[in-house]
């Protein structure tokens, strides 16, 4: 029993249903958000008898080295030397799905990976998903081989990125020596436990490598994305927003050197993925033991949501009634993660128990002039296009499953740009909830499930042990390595980049049993790549749901006389993203950020708030595509007057 | 043109006090513009250009970042080179780019301030990505794109109030990628936010500092050799090293942009001898699919995406025209065969079926030595089946090796 805020029950035969007797079933209460300030402020005047507040405000706009456009604002309290208060703002709206309604289905695939530059390649390829569903057809098993291995390149260049130019400087001595001297200091004198892997004598080392620009471990990231940008046009043709997607399987043309070229390459990141797995155990490790308060920079509760990656092809049949059993076939296991614990791996059940939010988001509640939601006497029951104006169009998915009328499929967003107001409105992410929590997603989120699922197939490569991987990296110039990740016991910024340095070694073993596959298939000479296929002109609804560099992806679409009504892009830094909910509870960045220790030795008014942006880097976050969501009537409702008060 | 006027309704700006802005040139959490100076100097013993280093301000509008993605992946030159100055005769580059800055918040916008204010210690160029949207549109209040608050009174900058502010004193404006030099797909049809391109936006008379007016890199995104070739060029211009580069009348590098893609096409002799591709992952031509590469200009197809690999056509994608002005709408639906290509790959079916059934015939001549014609089999230990001409093909072989050899005087 995976839900405990939706009333959602399931009978004997594990089928789900609402509740009896709930009137209102998916009724929002509007809460109130908490005022941290004032309450930091009463306690701060309390403890030190009239002595002012020693409160200061950072408006972090924009937030630098992450992908796109966020903005942070926070408070910061000098006294208890924590962060009292976090707004995160998406600070950019594109209108994408506006321009995708009345559109051929299959343009979805490049005008989606046009929703971001750093996700092209899973955005295509979640594209390409959902209308093999809706389209009644499957990608033949080479076609999925090519598929996984371009994103499984993807996660190459994706990673390495990350932890090198965008994360990594916040570890470097130019900055360290800024915020915490004396932990530069003990570096210098702190020998790197993994300096015969990655050949950074001390700790100093490889700070000096973090160094922007200039940095060895910087630049040599620079070059890796490339190698992983070679190996992913082998598969995508272009890098960024791939050219070679297409429903039921890939348009690649495959040779004999398309898996030759690819395999010469991934000896080379077998390497660099036990170089950076230590280097990352040697930062992290060095930092959490120097000060244990570090584990609390950056700390939310382990929640977590992943779609799953990497299809099986012998299973994967695309259809939504064996979503579960594809699902669970993947190579890495989606699932939603509650308090640490594994709940769920059914796609359906984490598809139940979505929901989007836009009380604090610069959209209309489009459900506000439904009379009453859930039970709708106008909504249809599940297969069809219901009243719309007048309930959600689906109440439940194609198997019975119950559907809030804030689900993706029912949702109509109205985009409506107005002055931010922390107590109203002041982001373009919307807030998405699952059984209405606050949930994360991130590469170490998938490690998290495929630990604990336990489902991998027989292969040499990896092992779930259920409280972490075993990952067996073959040789290269380096030796055969096993890496052992284990699922931290809490979730802070240094877990989220340790775990993403692991994370590309657990890539590459997935890459290992993708290519085996491949070379298999082509031995035995299943070379199709891809399926015929007619668009239908009938009315069809459909998924995607595959996972970003960051994890979680979807795209929803509903489609009718061979357009499309209404299509839904829900991304990994949405959910990361997410300002604070009806309910009142804050987003992931915003629940990272608050209680954040500042941990630099140096004197107030020089305090960089470098854990603050730790916190919220670990995320990688990538905002791109966290704000487009839009599928408004075509619409933009303009304020009327100037207090942006205008909300009927 | 400072036309908006957008205040943060609710929230008690300056009731806490600000934590301070970082200005100690030393302090990496400074402006850049203010740490530069301290970066050590060149010390050539051959001048290299008056020009030893310029600020690069990345600003995006509507964009996905692929473009800086595109930009990172560059290998000629690679932006690490220009960014640490390793390039003989370029200038270094000073960057100002959210993903590549160490700096953030204030500190990132007091940049910007400097630049619109002209208080830098160098010339500064700008590189636009994404579309312009036009924040009239937009509410009195609201923004589509906010980029960094006005220190004095929390007022919401967008990002289009900086391209205001700036462009009037850079050394030239780039649009990096097609949203930003046409719209690209921002301002395709539905597009709410009223998205155009730069030029569309800066209009017909403006012109940079240099007297520039805005230079287009396109492509969605584009390829990362594109946008470092291009803003070399500049900078070795503008470092008196080398000649304005060649600009077409959109503004586009001519060098690049000329030729048509499909010119160059790996798969352009299938559409000669009128050969199609019929089902994706085919190895022919790719235009019934739905590529346009006959009428877009792009070099894709002979450089590749990554320093020389993959290329859309190369790896068996059809081109959707993503450097051009019209793209998306243009080109949409993309995976329909263009009408147009109706009429060339049929007549190019007949025309082309002739010429490649002679080339047949001319290649099984020169598949064998001079020493195994005659009656003798192929020596060779993989061949299946003989392979000597017979009857008619015989005598063509003969009478067109006799006038290939007929002037050689033997």
């Amino acid at each position: 029993m995976c839900f405990k805020n939706l009333p959602i029950t399931f009978d004997s035969d594990g089928r789900a249903r609402l509740a009896e007797g709930v009137a209102d079933p998916y009724a929002v209460a509007v809460a109130e958000p908490k005022d941290f300030v004032r309450s930091a402020q009463a306690r701060s005047s309390a403890g030190a008898l009239a002595a002012p507040p020693r409160l200061r405000e950072w408006s972090i706009d924009p937030v630098t080295r992450v992908a796109g456009a966020l903005a942070v604002h926070t408070v910061l309290d000098l006294e208890t030397r924590t962060a009292v208060e976090a707004h995160s703002m998406a600070m950019l709206f594109r209108g994408y799905e506006i321009i995708l309604k009345g559109r051929d289905p299959r343009d979805a695939i490049d005008i989606s990976s046009r929703a971001c530059g750093v996700c092209g390649g899973v955005h295509s390829t979640v594209s390409s998903l959902a209308m093999e569903m809706a389209f009644g057809i499957v990608s033949p098993p080479l076609g999925t081989c090519v598929r996984n291995l371009g994103e499984v390149a993807e996660m190459f260049y994706d990673h390495p990125l990350h932890l090198g130019l965008l994360a990594g400087p916040d570890y470097s001595t130019a900055i360290v020596s800024v915020t915490n001297p004396e932990l530069v200091e003990r570096a210098a004198k702190t020998p790197a436990p993994h300096a015969d892997v990655h050949g950074f004598r001390t700790v100093k080392d490889i700070m000096d490598g973090f160094n922007p620009l200039e940095g060895a471990i910087y630049l040599e990231s620079l070059e890796y994305t490339r190698i992983a940008r070679t190996m992913c046009t082998l598969m995508y043709g272009k890098y960024p927003h791939p050219s070679t997607l297409v429903p039921g399987g890939v348009s690649t043309t495959v040779s004999t050197s398309t898996f030759n070229e690819y395999y010469a390459n991934l000896g080379k990141i077998f390497d660099y993925a036990k170089r950076l797995a230590g280097i990352w155990d040697d930062i992290c490790d060095f930092f959490l033991e120097a000060d244990p308060r570090y584990s609390d920079v950056g700390l939310r509760p382990s929640n977590l949501i992943q779609t799953g990656i990497w299809d099986d092809p012998a299973v994967y049949d695309a259809t939504y009634a064996n979503i579960d059993a594809w699902g669970q076939a993947r190579y890495s296991a989606p699932g939603i993660v509650k308090d640490g614990e594994l709940v769920t791996t059914k796609l359906t059940e984490i598809n139940m128990g979505i929901e989007e939010f836009v009380e604090h988001s610069y959209y209309e509640d489009w459900t506000a002039g439904w009379n009453g939601s859930g039970a709708n006497p106008n909504g249809s029951n599940g297969n069809g296009n219901g009243a719309g104006r007048g309930g959600p169009r689906f109440a439940a998915d194609a198997l019975g499953n119950p559907l809030s009328p804030y689900h993706a499929w029912n949702k109509e967003t109205i985009p409506r740009p107005e002055g931010k107001n922390f107590k109203e409105k002041y982001s373009w992410a919307t807030a998405p909830r699952w059984d209405r929590i606050s949930m994360e997603t991130g590469v170490y989120g998938r490690m998290w499930t495929t630990a604990m699922a336990r489902q991998l197939p027989d292969n040499p490569y990896i092992e779930a042990t259920g409280d972490g991987l075993r990952i067996l990296l073959p040789a290269h110039d380096l030796p055969e390595t096993e890496l052992e990740w284990k699922i931290p016991a809490k979730l802070n910024a240094f877990e989220r980049n340790r775990g993403r340095a692991y994370g590309v070694g657990f890539t590459a073993a997935i890459g290992m049993i993708c290519l085996m596959q491949a070379f298999e298939y082509w031995r035995k000479g299943e070379t199709r790549v891809s399926t015929p296929f007619k668009v239908p002109t009938d009315e069809r609804v459909a998924m995607g749901a595959w996972e970003a560099g960051r994890g979680y992806l979807t795209h929803h679409l509903h489609m009718d006389k061979g357009k499309l009504l209404n299509y839904q892009i829900n991304t990994p830094s949405t959910w990361n993203a997410s300002p604070r909910d009806p309910f009142g509870n804050p987003g992931p960045y915003e629940e990272a950020i608050v209680g954040t220790p500042l941990l630099e030795s140096v004197a107030d008014d020089d305090i960089k708030g470098i854990d603050i942006l730790r916190s919220i880097r670990s995320f990688d976050p990538c905002m791109p595509c966290t704000t487009h969501m839009d599928t408004g009537r075509g619409v933009i409702t303009r304020e009327v007057n100037s207090c942006g008060c205008t909300l009927e | 043109m400072t036309q908006y006027t957008k205040v943060v309704p609710g929230v008690p700006h300056g009731e806490i006090e600000a934590k301070p802005l970082v200005t100690d040139p030393d302090d990496p959490f400074a402006p850049v513009a203010l740490r530069s100076a301290r970066r050590p100097k060149r010390s050539d013993l051959v001048s290299q250009g008056p020009l030893e280093k310029a600020y690069l301000f990345w600003i995006v509008g509507a964009s996905c970042d692929g473009c800086t993605i595109a930009v990172a992946g560059a290998t000629h030159p690679p932006v690490e080179d220009l960014l640490n100055g390793r390039v003989p005769g370029l200038p270094r580059i000073e960057i100002v780019h959210t993903v590549l800055s160490v700096e953030s918040g204030p500190e990132w916008t007091e940049n910007l301030r400097l630049a619109a204010e002209g208080k830098l210690d160098a010339p500064y160029l700008i590189a636009w990505e994404g579309s312009v949207m036009d924040e009239t549109v937009s509410g009195e209040h609201g923004y589509w794109m906010g980029l960094g608050e006005d220190p004095a009174d929390g007022r919401q900058i967008t990002s289009l109030e900086w391209l205001d502010r700036m462009a009037p004193g850079a050394a030239a404006v780039l649009a990096i990628g097609t949203c930003a030099c046409w719209g690209g797909i921002p301002a395709a049809h539905g597009n709410p936010t009223n998205a155009m391109g730069v030029m569309d936006h800066l209009g017909k008379d403006y012109r940079s500092a240099l007297g520039l007016p805005v230079i287009n890199v396109p492509g969605c995104s584009p390829i990362g050799d594109n946008i470092t070739e291009t803003a070399a060029a500049a900078l070795l211009f503008l470092n008196g090293l080398a000649p304005l580069p060649e600009f077409d009348e959109l503004g586009r590098p001519a060098w690049l942009f000329t030729e048509t893609v499909h010119r160059h096409c790996p798969r352009a002799g299938y559409y000669e001898e009128g050969v199609f591709a019929h089902s994706y992952g085919d190895k022919e031509c790719l235009v019934e699919l739905g590529c346009w590469g006959p009428v877009v200009q792009c070099n894709i197809a002979e450089r590749g995406i990554v320093d020389g690999h993959g290329g859309c056509m190369n790896m068996g994608g059809i081109c959707i025209g993503c450097t051009m002005p019209g793209f998306p709408d243009k080109f949409s639906p993309f995976y329909e065969r263009p009408p147009g290509a109706l009429l060339s790959t049929n007549a190019n079916r007949v025309m082309g079926g002739f010429i490649r059934r002679l080339r047949r015939l001319s290649q099984t001549d020169k598949m064998r030595s001079a020493r195994w014609d005659g009656d003798r089999d192929l020596p060779s230990g993989w061949g299946r089946y003989k392979t000597q001409p017979v009857g008619a093909e015989r005598l063509v072989h003969r009478l067109y090796s006799r006038r290939q050899h007929s002037r050689e005087g033997g």
